[in-house]
Protein backbone atom coordinates (compact mmCIF):
# COMPACT_ATOMS: atom_id res chain seq x y z
CA UNK A 1 0.00 0.00 0.00
CA UNK A 2 1.16 3.47 -0.73
CA UNK A 3 1.04 6.28 1.74
CA UNK A 4 -2.60 7.21 1.65
CA UNK A 5 -2.96 9.74 4.41
CA UNK A 6 -1.06 12.93 4.88
CA UNK A 7 0.97 12.29 8.04
CA UNK A 8 0.08 15.73 9.39
CA UNK A 9 -3.64 14.95 9.21
CA UNK A 10 -3.14 11.55 10.79
CA UNK A 11 -0.98 12.72 13.66
CA UNK A 12 -3.02 15.83 14.34
CA UNK A 13 -6.16 13.70 14.42
CA UNK A 14 -4.53 11.29 16.83
CA UNK A 15 -3.27 14.13 19.00
CA UNK A 16 -6.76 15.58 19.25
CA UNK A 17 -8.05 12.13 20.09
CA UNK A 18 -5.39 11.73 22.77
CA UNK A 19 -6.30 15.06 24.29
CA UNK A 20 -9.94 14.07 24.31
CA UNK A 21 -9.28 10.71 25.97
CA UNK A 22 -7.07 12.42 28.53
CA UNK A 23 -9.80 14.89 29.40
CA UNK A 24 -12.43 12.17 29.49
CA UNK A 25 -10.58 9.96 31.96
CA UNK A 26 -12.08 10.25 35.43
CA UNK A 27 -10.25 12.59 37.76
CA UNK A 28 -10.65 14.45 41.00
CA UNK A 29 -12.45 17.77 41.04
CA UNK A 30 -13.68 19.15 37.75
CA UNK A 31 -14.58 16.34 35.42
CA UNK A 32 -15.41 17.61 31.92
CA UNK A 33 -15.99 14.18 30.46
CA UNK A 34 -18.40 15.32 27.79
CA UNK A 35 -15.89 17.74 26.31
CA UNK A 36 -13.26 15.01 26.31
CA UNK A 37 -15.53 12.56 24.55
CA UNK A 38 -16.47 15.09 21.89
CA UNK A 39 -12.79 15.88 21.35
CA UNK A 40 -11.88 12.22 21.11
CA UNK A 41 -14.73 11.67 18.67
CA UNK A 42 -13.45 14.57 16.59
CA UNK A 43 -9.94 13.12 16.55
CA UNK A 44 -10.99 9.60 15.56
CA UNK A 45 -13.64 10.97 13.24
CA UNK A 46 -11.09 13.06 11.36
CA UNK A 47 -8.96 10.03 10.54
CA UNK A 48 -11.96 7.86 9.64
CA UNK A 49 -13.35 10.71 7.56
CA UNK A 50 -10.14 10.95 5.57
CA UNK A 51 -10.25 7.19 5.04
CA UNK A 52 -13.86 7.47 3.88
CA UNK A 53 -12.92 10.23 1.46
CA UNK A 54 -10.13 8.10 0.03
CA UNK A 55 -12.40 5.11 -0.26
CA UNK A 56 -15.03 7.09 -2.09
CA UNK A 57 -12.41 8.44 -4.47
CA UNK A 58 -11.19 4.94 -5.18
CA UNK A 59 -14.75 3.94 -5.98
CA UNK A 60 -14.87 1.74 -2.95
CA UNK A 61 -17.26 3.41 -0.59
CA UNK A 62 -18.18 1.50 2.50
CA UNK A 63 -21.69 1.29 3.76
CA UNK A 64 -22.79 4.22 5.87
CA UNK A 65 -23.63 1.73 8.57
CA UNK A 66 -19.93 1.09 8.97
CA UNK A 67 -19.44 4.64 10.16
CA UNK A 68 -22.44 4.48 12.45
CA UNK A 69 -21.37 1.28 14.12
CA UNK A 70 -17.70 2.21 14.19
CA UNK A 71 -18.66 5.39 16.03
CA UNK A 72 -20.81 3.47 18.48
CA UNK A 73 -18.07 0.91 19.08
CA UNK A 74 -15.35 3.48 19.62
CA UNK A 75 -17.31 5.79 21.85
CA UNK A 76 -18.86 3.10 23.96
CA UNK A 77 -15.40 1.57 24.42
CA UNK A 78 -14.30 5.01 25.53
CA UNK A 79 -17.16 5.08 28.00
CA UNK A 80 -16.12 1.67 29.33
CA UNK A 81 -12.74 3.14 30.10
CA UNK A 82 -13.93 6.47 31.43
CA UNK A 83 -17.15 5.71 33.27
CA UNK A 84 -16.86 5.89 36.99
CA UNK A 85 -19.43 3.25 37.78
CA UNK A 86 -18.37 -0.33 36.96
CA UNK A 87 -21.89 -1.51 36.12
CA UNK A 88 -22.23 1.17 33.50
CA UNK A 89 -18.82 0.24 32.15
CA UNK A 90 -19.98 -3.32 31.68
CA UNK A 91 -23.19 -2.19 30.01
CA UNK A 92 -21.26 0.06 27.65
CA UNK A 93 -19.05 -2.88 26.83
CA UNK A 94 -22.15 -4.78 25.77
CA UNK A 95 -22.85 -1.87 23.44
CA UNK A 96 -19.33 -2.22 22.03
CA UNK A 97 -19.96 -5.90 21.44
CA UNK A 98 -23.26 -5.27 19.68
CA UNK A 99 -21.69 -2.61 17.46
CA UNK A 100 -18.77 -4.82 16.51
CA UNK A 101 -21.04 -7.72 15.74
CA UNK A 102 -22.90 -5.36 13.41
CA UNK A 103 -19.54 -4.61 11.82
CA UNK A 104 -18.99 -8.34 11.34
CA UNK A 105 -22.37 -8.54 9.65
CA UNK A 106 -21.43 -5.71 7.32
CA UNK A 107 -18.59 -7.79 5.89
CA UNK A 108 -20.81 -10.82 5.65
CA UNK A 109 -19.40 -12.79 8.54
CA UNK A 110 -22.73 -13.63 10.05
CA UNK A 111 -21.76 -16.73 11.97
CA UNK A 112 -19.16 -14.93 14.04
CA UNK A 113 -21.50 -11.98 14.52
CA UNK A 114 -24.12 -14.06 16.25
CA UNK A 115 -21.59 -16.20 18.06
CA UNK A 116 -20.10 -13.00 19.40
CA UNK A 117 -23.41 -11.77 20.75
CA UNK A 118 -24.23 -15.12 22.31
CA UNK A 119 -20.84 -15.72 23.88
CA UNK A 120 -19.82 -12.21 24.84
CA UNK A 121 -23.00 -10.34 25.58
CA UNK A 122 -24.79 -13.45 26.74
CA UNK A 123 -22.21 -15.28 28.79
CA UNK A 124 -19.04 -13.38 29.54
CA UNK A 125 -20.57 -10.01 30.26
CA UNK A 126 -23.23 -11.52 32.49
CA UNK A 127 -20.43 -13.08 34.52
CA UNK A 128 -18.81 -9.68 34.75
CA UNK A 129 -22.03 -8.10 35.92
CA UNK A 130 -22.47 -10.79 38.55
CA UNK A 131 -18.98 -10.25 39.88
CA UNK A 132 -19.33 -6.47 39.84
CA UNK A 133 -22.47 -6.73 41.92
CA UNK A 134 -20.95 -9.42 44.14
CA UNK A 135 -17.75 -7.54 44.83
CA UNK A 136 -19.10 -4.12 45.64
CA UNK A 137 -19.82 -2.92 49.09
CA UNK A 138 -23.40 -1.93 49.62
CA UNK A 139 -23.56 1.82 50.20
CA UNK A 140 -24.44 2.83 53.71
CA UNK A 141 -27.01 5.45 54.59
CA UNK A 142 -24.75 8.47 54.51
CA UNK A 143 -22.66 7.76 51.44
CA UNK A 144 -25.27 6.87 48.87
CA UNK A 145 -23.99 8.23 45.59
CA UNK A 146 -20.40 8.40 46.71
CA UNK A 147 -18.13 6.29 44.57
CA UNK A 148 -15.27 4.20 45.82
CA UNK A 149 -12.05 6.16 45.46
CA UNK A 150 -10.60 3.58 43.12
CA UNK A 151 -13.43 4.20 40.68
CA UNK A 152 -13.58 7.93 41.10
CA UNK A 153 -10.29 8.87 39.52
CA UNK A 154 -7.79 7.33 37.18
CA UNK A 155 -4.24 6.39 37.99
CA UNK A 156 -1.60 8.14 35.87
CA UNK A 157 -3.96 9.37 33.13
CA UNK A 158 -1.29 11.34 31.30
CA UNK A 159 1.19 8.50 31.12
CA UNK A 160 -1.50 6.03 30.11
CA UNK A 161 -2.87 8.23 27.35
CA UNK A 162 0.58 9.04 26.06
CA UNK A 163 1.53 5.35 25.97
CA UNK A 164 -1.65 4.41 24.25
CA UNK A 165 -1.59 7.04 21.59
CA UNK A 166 2.07 6.65 20.78
CA UNK A 167 1.26 2.98 20.26
CA UNK A 168 -1.67 3.96 18.04
CA UNK A 169 0.50 6.36 16.07
CA UNK A 170 3.02 3.60 15.44
CA UNK A 171 0.28 1.16 14.51
CA UNK A 172 -1.44 3.51 12.10
CA UNK A 173 1.77 5.03 10.85
CA UNK A 174 1.55 2.78 7.81
CA UNK A 175 -1.30 4.92 6.56
CA UNK A 176 1.17 7.75 6.27
CA UNK A 177 4.33 5.88 5.36
CA UNK A 178 3.03 3.05 3.26
CA UNK A 179 3.76 -0.68 3.21
CA UNK A 180 4.02 -3.08 0.29
CA UNK A 181 0.72 -3.37 -1.47
CA UNK A 182 -1.50 -6.36 -1.01
CA UNK A 183 -3.78 -7.17 -3.90
CA UNK A 184 -7.36 -7.97 -3.10
CA UNK A 185 -8.67 -11.26 -4.32
CA UNK A 186 -11.81 -11.02 -6.34
CA UNK A 187 -13.01 -7.83 -7.91
CA UNK A 188 -13.55 -5.16 -5.32
CA UNK A 189 -16.67 -3.14 -5.79
CA UNK A 190 -18.64 -5.94 -7.32
CA UNK A 191 -18.74 -7.55 -3.94
CA UNK A 192 -16.75 -10.53 -2.84
CA UNK A 193 -18.05 -13.99 -2.39
CA UNK A 194 -17.16 -17.03 -0.44
CA UNK A 195 -14.44 -19.06 -2.01
CA UNK A 196 -16.25 -21.17 -4.61
CA UNK A 197 -13.55 -23.79 -4.58
CA UNK A 198 -14.98 -24.81 -1.23
CA UNK A 199 -17.84 -26.41 -3.17
CA UNK A 200 -15.47 -29.16 -4.17
CA UNK A 201 -15.63 -30.28 -0.56
CA UNK A 202 -19.36 -29.88 -0.30
CA UNK A 203 -20.90 -32.04 -3.03
CA UNK A 204 -24.04 -32.50 -1.00
CA UNK A 205 -24.68 -28.81 -1.24
CA UNK A 206 -24.36 -28.84 -5.02
CA UNK A 207 -26.64 -31.81 -5.33
CA UNK A 208 -29.28 -30.29 -3.06
CA UNK A 209 -29.14 -27.00 -4.93
CA UNK A 210 -29.56 -28.66 -8.28
CA UNK A 211 -32.31 -30.90 -7.03
CA UNK A 212 -34.36 -27.88 -6.08
CA UNK A 213 -34.19 -26.69 -9.67
CA UNK A 214 -35.63 -29.84 -11.10
CA UNK A 215 -32.60 -30.52 -13.23
CA UNK A 216 -30.98 -33.05 -11.05
CA UNK A 217 -32.73 -35.76 -12.96
CA UNK A 218 -30.07 -35.16 -15.58
CA UNK A 219 -27.72 -37.00 -13.37
CA UNK A 220 -30.12 -39.61 -12.25
CA UNK A 221 -32.09 -40.57 -15.31
CA UNK A 222 -29.77 -40.42 -18.28
CA UNK A 223 -31.37 -41.29 -21.56
CA UNK A 224 -29.00 -40.34 -24.35
CA UNK A 225 -25.31 -39.87 -24.41
CA UNK A 226 -24.77 -36.96 -26.71
CA UNK A 227 -24.05 -33.62 -25.13
CA UNK A 228 -23.29 -30.43 -27.01
CA UNK A 229 -21.88 -27.19 -25.92
CA UNK A 230 -24.54 -24.53 -25.71
CA UNK A 231 -22.65 -21.46 -26.82
CA UNK A 232 -19.47 -22.48 -28.48
CA UNK A 233 -16.15 -22.98 -26.76
CA UNK A 234 -16.10 -21.56 -23.26
CA UNK A 235 -12.95 -21.23 -21.31
CA UNK A 236 -12.72 -23.04 -18.08
CA UNK A 237 -11.83 -20.65 -15.32
CA UNK A 238 -10.09 -22.88 -12.87
CA UNK A 239 -9.33 -20.10 -10.44
CA UNK A 240 -12.97 -19.45 -9.75
CA UNK A 241 -13.49 -22.99 -8.71
CA UNK A 242 -14.64 -25.90 -10.75
CA UNK A 243 -17.11 -28.47 -9.69
CA UNK A 244 -17.17 -31.51 -11.83
CA UNK A 245 -20.32 -33.53 -12.06
CA UNK A 246 -20.43 -36.44 -14.42
CA UNK A 247 -23.41 -37.10 -16.55
CA UNK A 248 -23.74 -40.81 -16.85
CA UNK A 249 -23.45 -42.53 -20.14
CA UNK A 250 -26.48 -41.51 -22.12
CA UNK A 251 -27.46 -38.23 -20.47
CA UNK A 252 -30.39 -36.06 -21.45
CA UNK A 253 -29.22 -33.34 -23.80
CA UNK A 254 -32.40 -31.33 -23.46
CA UNK A 255 -32.24 -31.16 -19.70
CA UNK A 256 -28.58 -30.34 -19.80
CA UNK A 257 -29.25 -27.47 -22.17
CA UNK A 258 -31.94 -26.19 -19.89
CA UNK A 259 -29.56 -26.30 -16.98
CA UNK A 260 -26.98 -24.44 -18.99
CA UNK A 261 -29.41 -21.74 -20.07
CA UNK A 262 -31.08 -21.32 -16.73
CA UNK A 263 -27.86 -20.59 -15.03
CA UNK A 264 -25.79 -19.04 -17.76
CA UNK A 265 -25.83 -15.57 -16.30
CA UNK A 266 -24.86 -16.68 -12.88
CA UNK A 267 -21.27 -17.44 -13.47
CA UNK A 268 -20.62 -18.28 -9.93
CA UNK A 269 -18.60 -21.35 -10.57
CA UNK A 270 -18.17 -23.48 -13.56
CA UNK A 271 -20.02 -26.69 -13.46
CA UNK A 272 -19.38 -28.89 -16.37
CA UNK A 273 -21.27 -31.89 -17.33
CA UNK A 274 -19.31 -34.30 -19.32
CA UNK A 275 -19.61 -37.74 -20.67
CA UNK A 276 -16.61 -39.84 -19.92
CA UNK A 277 -14.34 -36.95 -19.02
CA UNK A 278 -10.63 -37.55 -18.73
CA UNK A 279 -8.48 -37.19 -15.70
CA UNK A 280 -10.48 -37.75 -12.58
CA UNK A 281 -14.17 -37.47 -11.95
CA UNK A 282 -15.32 -35.54 -14.97
CA UNK A 283 -12.41 -33.15 -15.12
CA UNK A 284 -11.43 -32.54 -18.72
CA UNK A 285 -8.22 -30.73 -19.59
CA UNK A 286 -8.69 -27.01 -19.14
CA UNK A 287 -9.84 -25.18 -22.22
CA UNK A 288 -10.94 -28.25 -24.12
CA UNK A 289 -14.59 -27.63 -24.66
CA UNK A 290 -15.99 -28.81 -27.91
CA UNK A 291 -19.22 -30.06 -29.33
CA UNK A 292 -19.99 -33.34 -27.78
CA UNK A 293 -17.76 -32.45 -24.87
CA UNK A 294 -18.65 -31.05 -21.51
CA UNK A 295 -21.11 -28.21 -21.21
CA UNK A 296 -20.19 -25.27 -19.06
CA UNK A 297 -22.91 -23.97 -16.90
CA UNK A 298 -22.92 -21.71 -13.92
CA UNK A 299 -24.08 -22.98 -10.62
CA UNK A 300 -27.27 -21.45 -9.29
CA UNK A 301 -26.65 -18.66 -6.87
CA UNK A 302 -28.21 -20.43 -3.94
CA UNK A 303 -25.65 -23.16 -4.21
CA UNK A 304 -22.87 -20.75 -3.35
CA UNK A 305 -21.30 -21.66 -0.04
CA UNK A 306 -22.30 -19.34 2.75
CA UNK A 307 -20.18 -17.97 5.51
CA UNK A 308 -21.46 -20.70 7.79
CA UNK A 309 -20.30 -23.37 5.38
CA UNK A 310 -16.90 -21.77 5.18
CA UNK A 311 -16.40 -21.35 8.90
CA UNK A 312 -17.69 -24.81 9.65
CA UNK A 313 -15.55 -26.47 7.06
CA UNK A 314 -12.41 -24.60 8.01
CA UNK A 315 -12.97 -25.13 11.70
CA UNK A 316 -13.54 -28.86 11.53
CA UNK A 317 -11.40 -29.78 8.56
CA UNK A 318 -8.59 -27.32 9.00
CA UNK A 319 -8.15 -26.98 12.73
CA UNK A 320 -9.51 -30.07 14.47
CA UNK A 321 -6.69 -30.32 17.00
CA UNK A 322 -6.94 -26.66 17.88
CA UNK A 323 -10.62 -27.12 18.46
CA UNK A 324 -9.93 -29.94 20.88
CA UNK A 325 -7.28 -27.88 22.64
CA UNK A 326 -9.74 -25.01 22.97
CA UNK A 327 -12.19 -27.38 24.63
CA UNK A 328 -9.51 -28.57 27.04
CA UNK A 329 -8.60 -24.97 27.86
CA UNK A 330 -12.21 -24.19 28.67
CA UNK A 331 -12.43 -27.26 30.86
CA UNK A 332 -9.27 -26.30 32.74
CA UNK A 333 -10.62 -22.80 33.21
CA UNK A 334 -13.84 -24.22 34.58
CA UNK A 335 -11.99 -26.41 37.06
CA UNK A 336 -9.64 -23.58 37.96
CA UNK A 337 -12.49 -21.20 38.62
CA UNK A 338 -14.22 -23.78 40.80
CA UNK A 339 -11.07 -24.42 42.79
CA UNK A 340 -10.36 -20.72 43.22
CA UNK A 341 -13.85 -19.64 44.15
CA UNK A 342 -14.43 -22.59 46.49
CA UNK A 343 -11.97 -21.25 49.03
CA UNK A 344 -13.77 -20.60 52.28
CA UNK A 345 -13.72 -17.24 53.95
CA UNK A 346 -13.40 -17.11 57.70
CA UNK A 347 -16.79 -16.69 59.26
CA UNK A 348 -17.21 -14.19 62.02
CA UNK A 349 -18.70 -15.33 65.34
CA UNK A 350 -22.13 -13.95 64.50
CA UNK A 351 -22.33 -15.70 61.18
CA UNK A 352 -21.18 -18.96 62.76
CA UNK A 353 -23.94 -18.70 65.30
CA UNK A 354 -26.49 -17.94 62.66
CA UNK A 355 -25.28 -20.86 60.58
CA UNK A 356 -25.45 -23.20 63.55
CA UNK A 357 -28.97 -22.02 64.36
CA UNK A 358 -30.06 -22.63 60.81
CA UNK A 359 -28.36 -26.01 60.78
CA UNK A 360 -30.18 -27.11 63.90
CA UNK A 361 -33.37 -25.96 62.26
CA UNK A 362 -32.54 -28.14 59.30
CA UNK A 363 -33.02 -25.34 56.82
CA UNK A 364 -31.27 -25.60 53.52
CA UNK A 365 -30.29 -21.95 53.47
CA UNK A 366 -27.58 -22.42 56.05
CA UNK A 367 -25.61 -19.23 55.75
CA UNK A 368 -23.16 -18.26 53.08
CA UNK A 369 -21.12 -21.44 53.34
CA UNK A 370 -23.74 -24.06 52.57
CA UNK A 371 -23.76 -23.50 48.82
CA UNK A 372 -20.09 -24.15 48.12
CA UNK A 373 -20.04 -27.03 50.57
CA UNK A 374 -22.96 -28.70 48.91
CA UNK A 375 -21.10 -28.35 45.67
CA UNK A 376 -17.94 -29.76 47.18
CA UNK A 377 -19.87 -32.76 48.45
CA UNK A 378 -21.10 -33.47 45.00
CA UNK A 379 -17.66 -33.00 43.45
CA UNK A 380 -16.12 -35.70 45.54
CA UNK A 381 -14.85 -36.60 48.97
CA UNK A 382 -11.25 -35.63 48.25
CA UNK A 383 -12.03 -31.98 47.71
CA UNK A 384 -13.82 -31.54 51.02
CA UNK A 385 -11.55 -29.88 53.55
CA UNK A 386 -10.81 -32.25 56.41
CA UNK A 387 -11.21 -29.74 59.20
CA UNK A 388 -14.89 -29.05 58.65
CA UNK A 389 -16.85 -32.10 59.60
CA UNK A 390 -20.54 -31.35 59.80
CA UNK A 391 -21.17 -28.28 57.72
CA UNK A 392 -22.49 -30.06 54.68
CA UNK A 393 -25.11 -31.98 56.58
CA UNK A 394 -27.84 -29.36 56.35
CA UNK A 395 -27.64 -29.44 52.60
CA UNK A 396 -28.71 -33.05 52.45
CA UNK A 397 -32.45 -32.94 52.34
CA UNK A 398 -33.68 -33.99 55.75
CA UNK A 399 -37.34 -34.51 56.54
CA UNK A 400 -37.44 -31.29 58.52
CA UNK A 401 -36.27 -29.30 55.50
CA UNK A 402 -39.08 -30.63 53.41
CA UNK A 403 -41.37 -29.74 56.29
CA UNK A 404 -40.11 -26.17 56.10
CA UNK A 405 -40.65 -26.09 52.39
CA UNK A 406 -44.24 -27.06 52.91
CA UNK A 407 -44.66 -24.39 55.53
CA UNK A 408 -43.51 -21.79 53.02
CA UNK B 1 -22.30 10.48 23.54
CA UNK B 2 -25.09 10.32 21.01
CA UNK B 3 -24.03 13.54 19.35
CA UNK B 4 -20.46 12.36 19.20
CA UNK B 5 -21.60 9.12 17.55
CA UNK B 6 -23.55 11.11 15.03
CA UNK B 7 -20.54 13.35 14.47
CA UNK B 8 -18.22 10.48 13.53
CA UNK B 9 -20.74 8.84 11.24
CA UNK B 10 -21.59 12.13 9.60
CA UNK B 11 -17.89 12.77 9.06
CA UNK B 12 -17.63 9.53 7.14
CA UNK B 13 -20.67 10.17 5.05
CA UNK B 14 -19.86 13.79 4.37
CA UNK B 15 -16.40 12.85 3.21
CA UNK B 16 -17.89 10.35 0.80
CA UNK B 17 -20.31 12.93 -0.52
CA UNK B 18 -17.58 15.57 -0.81
CA UNK B 19 -15.48 13.33 -3.01
CA UNK B 20 -18.12 13.46 -5.71
CA UNK B 21 -18.68 9.74 -5.78
CA UNK B 22 -22.28 8.61 -5.41
CA UNK B 23 -22.70 8.00 -1.72
CA UNK B 24 -24.03 4.54 -1.34
CA UNK B 25 -26.28 3.76 1.55
CA UNK B 26 -26.20 0.01 1.42
CA UNK B 27 -22.64 -0.57 0.39
CA UNK B 28 -21.46 -1.70 -3.03
CA UNK B 29 -24.01 -2.32 -5.72
CA UNK B 30 -25.14 -5.91 -5.79
CA UNK B 31 -24.04 -8.10 -8.62
CA UNK B 32 -25.63 -7.90 -12.01
CA UNK B 33 -27.33 -11.23 -11.82
CA UNK B 34 -31.01 -11.01 -11.05
CA UNK B 35 -31.86 -12.43 -7.70
CA UNK B 36 -28.25 -12.80 -6.77
CA UNK B 37 -27.47 -11.65 -3.28
CA UNK B 38 -23.85 -10.68 -3.26
CA UNK B 39 -22.19 -10.23 0.05
CA UNK B 40 -20.51 -6.90 0.51
CA UNK B 41 -16.83 -7.45 0.50
CA UNK B 42 -13.78 -5.61 1.64
CA UNK B 43 -11.40 -3.81 -0.62
CA UNK B 44 -8.09 -2.34 0.48
CA UNK B 45 -9.54 0.93 1.70
CA UNK B 46 -12.30 -0.89 3.52
CA UNK B 47 -9.66 -3.03 5.16
CA UNK B 48 -7.89 0.11 6.34
CA UNK B 49 -11.14 1.33 7.88
CA UNK B 50 -11.43 -1.85 9.89
CA UNK B 51 -7.77 -1.86 10.82
CA UNK B 52 -7.91 1.70 12.07
CA UNK B 53 -10.99 0.88 14.10
CA UNK B 54 -9.29 -2.20 15.54
CA UNK B 55 -6.14 -0.30 16.43
CA UNK B 56 -8.14 2.47 18.09
CA UNK B 57 -10.19 0.02 20.13
CA UNK B 58 -7.04 -1.81 21.18
CA UNK B 59 -5.42 1.40 22.30
CA UNK B 60 -8.49 2.48 24.23
CA UNK B 61 -8.27 -0.88 25.98
CA UNK B 62 -4.60 -0.35 26.74
CA UNK B 63 -5.25 3.10 28.15
CA UNK B 64 -8.02 1.77 30.33
CA UNK B 65 -5.92 -1.14 31.56
CA UNK B 66 -3.13 1.20 32.58
CA UNK B 67 -5.17 3.97 34.06
CA UNK B 68 -8.12 2.36 35.82
CA UNK B 69 -7.66 1.08 39.33
CA UNK B 70 -10.69 -1.13 39.65
CA UNK B 71 -9.59 -4.70 38.94
CA UNK B 72 -12.86 -5.62 37.24
CA UNK B 73 -12.59 -2.67 34.87
CA UNK B 74 -9.01 -3.65 34.15
CA UNK B 75 -10.15 -7.06 33.01
CA UNK B 76 -12.98 -5.48 31.05
CA UNK B 77 -10.32 -3.48 29.22
CA UNK B 78 -8.52 -6.69 28.28
CA UNK B 79 -11.81 -7.82 26.79
CA UNK B 80 -11.84 -4.64 24.69
CA UNK B 81 -8.38 -5.55 23.46
CA UNK B 82 -9.54 -9.07 22.57
CA UNK B 83 -12.42 -7.52 20.71
CA UNK B 84 -10.11 -5.25 18.74
CA UNK B 85 -7.97 -8.20 17.73
CA UNK B 86 -11.07 -10.10 16.68
CA UNK B 87 -12.23 -7.23 14.47
CA UNK B 88 -8.84 -7.13 12.75
CA UNK B 89 -8.92 -10.90 12.26
CA UNK B 90 -12.40 -10.80 10.76
CA UNK B 91 -11.44 -7.95 8.45
CA UNK B 92 -8.36 -9.78 7.20
CA UNK B 93 -10.31 -12.98 6.84
CA UNK B 94 -12.92 -11.28 4.67
CA UNK B 95 -10.30 -9.38 2.72
CA UNK B 96 -8.52 -12.55 1.73
CA UNK B 97 -11.71 -14.59 1.51
CA UNK B 98 -10.24 -17.15 3.78
CA UNK B 99 -12.04 -18.54 6.77
CA UNK B 100 -9.00 -19.18 8.90
CA UNK B 101 -9.23 -15.73 10.43
CA UNK B 102 -12.81 -16.27 11.46
CA UNK B 103 -11.97 -19.63 12.94
CA UNK B 104 -9.23 -17.95 14.89
CA UNK B 105 -11.80 -15.56 16.31
CA UNK B 106 -13.59 -18.60 17.72
CA UNK B 107 -10.41 -19.46 19.58
CA UNK B 108 -10.06 -15.86 20.72
CA UNK B 109 -13.55 -16.10 22.16
CA UNK B 110 -12.58 -19.34 23.88
CA UNK B 111 -9.57 -17.74 25.47
CA UNK B 112 -11.63 -14.73 26.45
CA UNK B 113 -14.19 -16.95 28.15
CA UNK B 114 -11.51 -18.90 29.99
CA UNK B 115 -9.80 -15.69 31.00
CA UNK B 116 -13.04 -14.20 32.25
CA UNK B 117 -13.82 -17.27 34.33
CA UNK B 118 -10.38 -17.43 35.95
CA UNK B 119 -9.82 -13.71 36.31
CA UNK B 120 -13.19 -13.12 37.87
CA UNK B 121 -12.70 -15.98 40.29
CA UNK B 122 -9.39 -14.38 41.25
CA UNK B 123 -11.02 -10.98 41.63
CA UNK B 124 -13.66 -12.42 43.94
CA UNK B 125 -10.93 -14.09 45.96
CA UNK B 126 -8.88 -10.91 46.21
CA UNK B 127 -11.95 -8.90 47.10
CA UNK B 128 -12.69 -11.24 50.00
CA UNK B 129 -9.21 -10.68 51.36
CA UNK B 130 -9.13 -6.89 51.33
CA UNK B 131 -12.76 -5.86 50.86
CA UNK B 132 -11.61 -3.62 48.05
CA UNK B 133 -11.17 -3.87 44.31
CA UNK B 134 -8.33 -1.39 44.17
CA UNK B 135 -5.36 -2.93 42.41
CA UNK B 136 -3.08 -0.62 44.38
CA UNK B 137 -4.03 -2.55 47.51
CA UNK B 138 -1.86 -5.35 46.26
CA UNK B 139 1.16 -3.17 45.67
CA UNK B 140 3.12 -5.00 48.34
CA UNK B 141 3.27 -8.03 46.07
CA UNK B 142 6.78 -7.58 44.81
CA UNK B 143 8.06 -10.47 42.78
Amino acid sequence: MNAIIDPIVLYVGLAVGALGVLIALPRRGVNPQLIGIVLAAAGFGAVIGVLAYLGAQAGESLSVFFYVFAAIALLSALRVVTHQRPVYSALYFILTILASSALYLLVGSEFMAFALIIIYAGAILITYLFVIMLATQAPTEQDVGIMSPYDAYAREPVAATATGFVLLAVLTGMFATGVPRVAATGDAGAGLREDPALLVHLPGRVIRGLEGRDVFSVFEKPERGELVDGEGPVELDLERGVVGLMLREGGDELLARRLAEETRDVRFAELFIGVGGEGGPGLPPAGVVAAGGPVLVGLPEDVAPTNLDGVGWTLVAGHPVTLEVAGVILLMALLGAVVLARKQIELGEDEKEAAARLASHGGTFGGPSSGPDAFAASVGPNTAPPGEPARSTPAEGTPSSSLEDRRE
Amino acid sequence: MTTACAAISLAGWAAQAASGAPASVLGPEPGAAIGAVVEPGLGPIGLYHYLFLAASLFVIGVIGFISRRNMIIMFLCTEIMFQAAAIALIAFSRFHLNHDGEVFVIFVLTIAAAEAALALALVVLLFRRKESLDSAEWAQLKG
